[in-house]
């Protein structure tokens, strides 16, 4: 598809017209799952509130006289131990934790992506890379990040690194196959022999036949990210100045509000339930909508 | 007999490799992270005299390669630190607690097994039906669950609301006998569902994937057109090929288990390692952080080892690979 990218202006035109109703074939058996839509819209509302948490509620910073208040017209969510409205933890919690996902997928993607085509492109590193994946995936990834974000401190830069640091493996191996997958085409013996450099081949050859595995991967590294963030700050180990849902259920344990007041931690938890629920279920629509066999009448 | 030596002989390769690779990781995360290196075996309450004692006692002011053949040979000695809080050595600690993690994951995968394996076989004999789509959407939340969330749930609901289980620990100091093991096992469920609800999604839906291939295969045709009832085709036949790839993923998902055990540990104050974990991160107990990963580490290793090892066991084809 892209073999003739090259040479001139009109060749150029040509694939990126067959990119585009690819795209909008895609797109119309996207619509056609009934689950992928609703989950769009659930993310893309989860993002808005990240994003306009401010306008949305106020900082939960002060404590209040309402302690542990179940959820009313005045306090939406209920109150926790000390007072502070539920409602606008979740609210900024959102916001953190949208901010974690989004800067460490961004992280994993751009080390595990970088690993994967440079190993799969020059085969004399691929082994090792296969290797060190692997080694790393089957290590418990969790203890050891609790390990280094407790020596390290915890603040939002050492979540975000640390989630980073283990979330590239899984990227790795999964562009990793597409990529090898390609690199034996015949279109990419053309491009060396055409006298094309390493870096334009991986650049214009290897990295857009590996786009569509990426866009799934950004999803679910993402999803992943915000899961394990919960987990940490759960233990305890989140940046003690801003709101995180894990940092909520930590408090609501810490406390002992858990056991009495069902509101303090349902909340957080069906935010998180239904940002990665529907963060998975998109790239599931998104995958089955790229598949040829789904995309017929 | 030697092709199926050497496969066992490659695989322990690779795990004292995986096993060599968390440990060096460890040990170069802690002495080259930004911050004093004291803090790793010394409690930052200490005058400066005493953390320079201490760092002597540990040989922390030695060349970084002396200090890790020195970390190397006291490891494969046991020995991982002393702990900070308990000031007894981090092994007796850890090991105390690792039996409690073993029968909390243990049994989670077993019983994961035990119903994912129906579970995915029913949603690819029904493929295209409600039944399936209700079993994959299942999956795909059971994937997403977040475990503090799910335990809390159970607790809430079992324990508190129900009253019909224990919401924390491990046994009642009361019990004994042989009421011993009825209270341990009562103690042991909502851990134990916890954790089951976290793996069973990809265990449902990759077995549904193999088997909804095999069935698809010549044998399984052949075994049809023998006239076998499509239940023994099922079971005895494509079923069992389909299992391989879920053997597999065991041993992948180990590491996920044990991540997901602390977490539950946690939640519901389980005496396991986990819990260990989470309260060495509330006092800053670094040797119990650093040895409680080197041992699960070590714990993963070997259980992936013997999973692929039975994998060997059960599908001649990998041990010639």
């Amino acid at each position: 598809m892209t073999a003739q990218a090259r040479t001139d202006a009109p060749a150029v035109l040509e694939p990126v017209a067959v990119a585009e109703s690819s795209a909008r074939r895609t797109w119309r058996a996207f619509r056609r799952n009934p689950l992928g839509l609703p989950a769009v819209v659930v993310v893309a509302v989860l993002i808005l509130v990240g994003l306009c948490a401010p306008l949305i509620a106020a900082e939960p910073t002060g404590y209040g006289p309402d302690v542990l208040q179940a959820p009313s017209a005045a306090h939406w969510f209920g109150t926790d131990n000390l007072g502070r409205d539920i409602f606008a933890e979740v609210v900024w919690g959102t916001r953190a934790s949208m901010l974690v996902a989004v800067c460490s997928s961004a992280l994993a993607i751009a080390l595990g992506v970088l690993v994967a085509v440079v190993g799969a492109y020059f085969r004399r590193l691929d082994t090792a890379v296969g290797t060190l994946v692997d080694l790393m995936l089957s290590l418990p990834v969790l203890p050891l990040m609790i390990l280094i974000a407790a020596l390290a401190g915890p603040s939002l830069p050492v979540t975000v690194a640390v989630i980073a640091a283990f979330s590239w493996p899984e990227v790795t191996r999964v562009v990793r196959s597409a990529a090898l997958s390609v690199v034996g085409l015949p279109y990419m013996d053309a491009a060396r022999v055409i006298g094309g450099s390493h870096r334009w081949i991986i650049r214009k050859h290897l990295l857009p036949a590996t786009a569509p595995v990426i866009v799934v991967s950004v999803v679910l590294t993402a999803s992943r990210a915000v899961l394990s963030a919960a987990g940490l700050a759960f233990l305890g180990l989140s940046d003690a100045q801003s709101w995180s849902w894990g940092r909520i259920l930590y408090e609501a344990q810490q406390s002992g509000a858990m056991s009495s007041a069902w509101w303090t931690t349902l909340f957080p938890s069906l935010a998180i339930l239904a940002l990665v629920v529907s963060a998975t279920l998109m790239s599931i629509a998104y995958n089955d909508a790229r598949n040829p066999r789904n995309q017929g009448r | 007999m030697t092709t199926a030596l050497r496969f066992a002989g490659r695989r322990v390769a690779r795990g004292l490799l995986t096993l060599w690779f968390a440990v060096t990781a460890t040990f170069l995360l802690l002495r080259l992270l930004p911050g004093n290196p004291a803090l790793a075996v010394a409690n930052p309450n200490m005058t400066k005299h005493d953390q320079a004692l201490l760092l002597h006692q540990y040989g922390l002011d030695q060349p970084l390669i002396v200090q890790y053949g020195k970390y190397l040979w006291q490891l494969l000695h046991g020995n991982l630190g002393i702990s900070f809080t308990q000031q007894v050595p981090v092994s007796s600690v850890l090991l105390a607690r690792l039996p409690w993690t073993l029968l909390l994951t243990g049994s989670a995968l077993l019983v994961t097994i035990a119903i994912g394996v129906p579970l995915g076989v029913l949603a690819a004999t029904r493929r295209g039906t409600v039944v399936d789509r209700l079993v994959q959407l299942g999956g795909v939340v059971g994937q997403s669950l977040f475990v503090p969330s799910v335990g809390i749930f159970l607790l809430f609901f079992f324990g508190l609301w129900l009253r019909w289980l224990p919401i924390g620990g491990a046994y009642s100091p009361d019990a004994a006998g042989a009421g011993w093991y009825g209270n341990v096992l009562a103690h042991l469920v909502l851990p134990c569902l916890s954790l089951m609800l976290l793996q069973i999604g990809s265990y449902v839906l990759t077995l549904r994937a193999s088997l909804i291939d095999a069935l698809g295969e010549d044998y399984c045709e052949l075994a049809r057109a023998k006239g076998l009832p499509n239940r023994a085709v099922v079971w005895k036949h494509a079923l069992r090929n389909a299992l391989l790839p879920t053997t597999t993923l065991v041993g992948l998902q180990l590491g996920f288990l044990v991540g997901g055990a602390v977490l539950t540990e946690t939640i519901f104050a389980y005496p396991g390692i986990g819990r260990g974990i989470y309260e060495a991160v509330t006092q800053l107990d670094y040797p119990v952080l650093q040895g409680a990963f080197v041992l699960l580490a070590a714990t993963v290793v070997v259980a992936s080892m013997l999973t692929d090892l039975l994998y060997g066991v059960l599908d001649p084809r990998v041990r010639t690979r």
